[in-house]
């Protein structure tokens, strides 16, 4: 690299590798030290033994797997409806303003407040969770694809019409790709949406999930066991996220 | 193999006046512009900037509608845009998330063509510009110029009966413009399509079209059609033949006395 000492992209190298060590090392240091008390705040090798005794009951994958479906439903189905409706109130007038009132009044509405009336609509059926996530990220969607439908290159779309292009040819053709990188950045930001929600959606009624393990284990006051699942949560969004930046890139590459 | 030629459209413009916004805020863009243009001519609109000549190839694009008057392709009133209008832009505009065969390939594909025949056919139209080997690259990888070439490809590849063109190398560089216009009028000298050509370059106007309607500011109207008697094939060594000189003087004197007019407005 130019401009860079050796000495200093050494430096900058082993800070990179030591950021996860240190911040570890520090913390076990201090819930060992007395300054707090270790059973509210337990260092990461208990936090890791606890991690290790949910795995080995056996309830650690069917909780990683029930949230994760949560997520993954209510993310999917979530992102398709946001990106249609979104390119038809971009596109056609009559339907934003038909929609877009009751979506402006809807969407500042925290899916946690949606809480206590899912579980009167749905139960404690597995129905509730994905609405719940399906709230959140379907306005953030819907809005990425509106803007993003409405900022597609003028010329562009004229240009597709000097070609002949019909109408319905125009949304797969121009109007789709078009608003594209736009789309994705609101996907993301539905990526995090949907595990805030879903924190939400396990704290009401349910008998399995990450977030729902945090919480029984914090009124048995098995602290070790809530931080680990706090940190699988944050594991698990961290790789969601990333690997959604990387699919993004490849799918838009032209930006 | 040469694509075959299109069949080259006739446009009537009749009595056009364009107004845009509405009450105080409304603006006479255009005004009882009238003109005739012949199956496989090629006529340069020419003018100060804000004079109206791109609102007079938007309206016969049809992304403007006449707020009266009409225009006519072939008899046909235009009332929307369409595949038998094609258009370049200042801008080459390019699908970016297409290759460059798959931009020329696309007006082919929208009017029912199959895969491979479109394809052929977008080659064929790289191959007169001479791109055939960037079939394959995407739009972003190549140099203004290049890209304005395959947007005239693309533009071309849809058989259209009228291609429109819109100061389509204002944002090249002197060096690649001229070989660009030359381009131009080698592929309009096989394909014989009835060209309508914005442009505030005296020199190009001349030097390409077989008309030069020079047109005047607030309201645009047309103050003259020039008839351009340049023997065709046209080469630079027209730009020092004496001809070529009155008539340059002739449009410059015209469009200068009225860039001063629209300069006086503007003072007031």
């Amino acid at each position: 690299m130019a401009g860079i000492s050796k000495q200093q992209a050494s430096l900058n190298r082993w800070t990179l590798i030591l950021s996860i060590p240190l911040f570890l090392g520090g913390w076990e240091i201090i819930s060992r030290s007395g300054i707090v008390n270790p059973v509210l705040f337990p260092p990461p090798s208990l936090v890791a033994i606890a991690l290790y005794g949910w795995a080995k009951e056996g309830t650690l994958l069917v909780d990683i797997a029930m949230s994760l479906s949560r997520v993954l439903v209510g993310f999917i189905s979530g992102a398709i409806a946001g990106i249609l409706v979104g390119i038809l109130t971009g596109r056609y007038q009559f339907i934003e303003n038909l929609l877009t009132p009751v979506f402006q009044l809807l969407r500042p509405i925290p899916p946690i407040a949606f809480v206590p009336i899912v579980i009167l609509w749905f139960g404690l059926s597995e129905l509730g969770k994905w609405f719940l996530v399906f709230w959140g990220v379907f306005f953030t969607v819907w809005i990425a694809a509106h803007l993003g439908v409405q900022k597609v290159d003028k010329n562009l779309i004229r240009a597709a019409q000097c070609l002949g292009t019909p109408e319905q040819q125009m949304l797969p053709q121009v109007l789709f790709p078009g608003s594209l990188p736009y789309i994705f950045v609101g996907l993301r930001t539905s990526i995090s949406i949907s595990f805030y929600t879903l924190v939400a959606a396990e704290l009401a009624g349910t008998f399995s999930g990450i977030a729902y393990r945090i919480d029984i284990s914090q009124q048995n006051l098995q602290v070790g066991k809530s931080l680990g699942g706090l940190i699988i949560l944050g594991i698990i969004s961290a790789i969601a996220d990333k690997s959604f930046g990387v699919v993004s890139k490849k799918l838009v590459w032209w930006k | 193999m040469t694509p075959l030629p299109s069949q080259p459209g006739h446009i009537a413009i009749q009595q056009l006046s364009v107004v845009f916004g509405t009450g105080k805020q409304s603006f006479l863009a255009v005004e009882d512009f009238s003109l005739q243009i012949n199956p496989g001519e090629f006529v340069c609109l020419i003018g100060p900037s804000g004079c109206g000549k791109s609102t007079v190839l938007n309206s016969i694009a049809g992304f403007v509608s006449p707020t009266q008057g009409a225009i006519l392709v072939d008899g046909r009133l235009i009332e929307q845009p369409g595949g038998d209008r094609g258009m370049v832009f200042q801008q080459p505009s390019l699908f970016p998330w297409k290759t460059v065969l798959g931009n020329v390939a696309h007006g082919p594909l929208m009017a029912g063509k199959p895969k491979a025949i479109a394809h052929k056919i977008a080659q064929d139209f790289l191959t007169m510009v001479g791109l055939a080997k960037f079939a394959k690259n995407y739009p972003m990888m190549l140099s203004g110029g290049m890209q304005q070439r395959v947007a005239i490809a693309r533009a071309l590849a849809n058989s259209p009966r009228v291609l429109l063109m819109d100061e389509p190398f204002g944002a090249l560089d002197t060096q690649t413009r001229f070989m660009m216009q030359e381009n131009l009028l080698k592929l309009w000298s096989e394909l014989k399509t009835t060209v309508v050509f914005v442009t505030h370059d005296i020199d190009e106007a001349i030097f390409l079209g077989d008309h030069v309607v020079v047109m005047s500011a607030n309201p645009g109207r047309i103050l003259k059609d020039i008839k351009i008697p340049l023997p065709r094939p046209r080469s630079s060594d027209l730009l020092i033949d004496p001809t070529f000189s009155t008539l340059k003087k002739d449009c410059f004197d015209l469009i200068r006395q009225e860039s001063l007019q629209a300069f006086e407005q503007q003072l007031k």
